[in-house]
């Protein structure tokens, strides 16, 4: 019997509560919210409740899919980056970079959304940039 | 207390026990396992609550035969009753080390999260209800300010299904909270003030007054006092003191056979007939 109780956050939206996970043999059985979490102060939203669910569901995608002959087709990581990379670099050479845009996330952290922008700038080439929460 | 918790781990009287302990600067529920007994030392009793018996019931839900031990409040131990008297869990499997408590009706001052009195915000005075009230506080005012200021209350409602979520006395399988044909789904705020009415009276005699509804809820509606005038009707009703009775609840699930009589009714001796003895002459 192997239960444990582990700390983190939220990854639905960029408040960032604090959740809490019961672990039991391994697997998420539950989610809580963390009482001493500054954030959220022991409460959650919906969304944030049942977060466990996703993370457990049967629907999630657990690795690439390439959309190849009208259908989804597993491939793995590397393979997968790489058609994106090829087909980006085809875009930008027969288009130009500012027919690329990047959108991020509250999501993510503040490093990835760093990341992300330097992606488009540095790399692609353009200033294409915008993010979710910017309504 | 820590060497009693590391003999009951040694001697296999429990096989886990569920205490808190501090993660990275917060008390955090912790389970404390005989492979790792030194553990035990770092054991707290924290100010933050946790329902660590709704967690027992999660474990046993896996394991049935594991044995448990806990850390209880008087909250726990309240809630720990209702779950025996309704098969969640088994006392023979469960053993306790009793800690001190938190403000209730019965104590007014305790050591955890729940709740010193908060003070109220201008516009909640005017238009809502007191969480820290008690029901016969709303008496004062008259039935349709009490209306609209529970609607006030239910209105705010975000659905977060948190107050189920984080009761330890809530187990059912299918909610009605989530049944399509009960409540509309979809829709927010939720049909008030039928969402919460529905939830007040599935927590007749199941309701621990624990307050850790009122104490997830994202829009502080007062929950633990809607609930606490839920079980006092019972108390009139029935003689039922929910988490102190040994007894079957008074509501059972549906097809099983109803265990307590209620309460002889108080009638006014001025009325002459007692309908409950008129209805017997008659028979």
């Amino acid at each position: 019997m192997d239960c444990k109780f582990m700390p983190s956050i939220c990854s639905y939206c960029g408040t960032g509560c604090g959740v809490l996970f019961e672990v039991i043999d391994g697997k998420i059985v539950n989610t809580l919210p963390m009482k001493t979490h500054p954030v959220n102060e022991g409460k959650l939203c919906i969304k944030g409740w049942n977060l466990h669910e996703h993370v457990n569901s049967y629907l999630r995608l657990k690795q690439p899919l390439i959309k190849a002959f009208g259908r989804f087709i597993k491939v793995d990581w590397d393979e997968a980056i790489q058609l994106a990379a090829d087909r980006f670099r085809e875009i930008v050479e027969t288009y130009g970079p500012d027919a690329i845009g990047i959108l991020v996330s509250a999501k993510i952290t503040n490093e990835e959304n760093y990341l992300a922008q330097k992606f488009a700038r540095a790399v692609i080439g353009t200033n294409n940039v915008d993010h979710c929460a910017r309504l | 207390m820590k060497d009693t918790i590391k003999r009951w781990l040694e001697d296999g009287i429990v096989d886990l026990f569920l205490g808190y302990k501090m993660v990275m600067g917060h008390p955090l529920p912790h389970c404390f396992v005989k492979e790792k007994i030194e553990e035990v030392d770092e054991l707290i009793v924290g100010i933050a609550r946790y329902s660590l018996e709704k967690i027992a019931t999660h474990i046993t839900a896996l394991k049935p035969d594991i044995k448990i031990g806990m850390l209880a409040r008087d909250c726990n131990q309240r809630a720990l009753s209702v779950l025996y008297i309704w098969n969640q869990l088994n006392p023979e499997q469960v053993r306790t080390a009793n800690v001190n408590c938190c403000p209730s009706n019965l104590k007014e001052h305790g050591d955890c999260s729940y709740l010193e009195p908060e003070t109220l915000g201008i516009f909640k005075q005017q238009v809502g209800v007191n969480n820290t009230h008690h029901p016969q506080d709303l008496e004062g005012y008259d039935q349709p300010e009490r209306l609209s200021r529970w609607m006030y209350e239910f209105q705010k409602c975000i659905k977060c299904y948190g107050c189920r979520n984080i009761c330890p006395v809530c187990f059912c399988q299918e909610c009605s909270l989530e049944h399509p044909e009960l409540i509309e789904s979809g829709a927010l705020p939720p049909e008030v003030p039928i969402f919460h009415l529905v939830r007040a009276v599935h927590m007749a005699g199941r309701c621990i007054d624990c307050g850790l509804c009122e104490d997830a809820c994202p829009v502080d509606i007062p929950l633990r006092l809607l609930y606490s005038k839920v079980n006092e009707i019972v108390v009139n009703l029935f003689d039922y003191e929910t988490g102190s009775s040994a007894d079957q609840s008074p509501f059972s699930m549906l097809g099983d056979k109803v265990t307590l009589e209620p309460k002889p009714l108080q009638i006014n001796p001025a009325e002459t007939a007692n309908p409950s003895i008129a209805l017997q002459e008659k028979n």
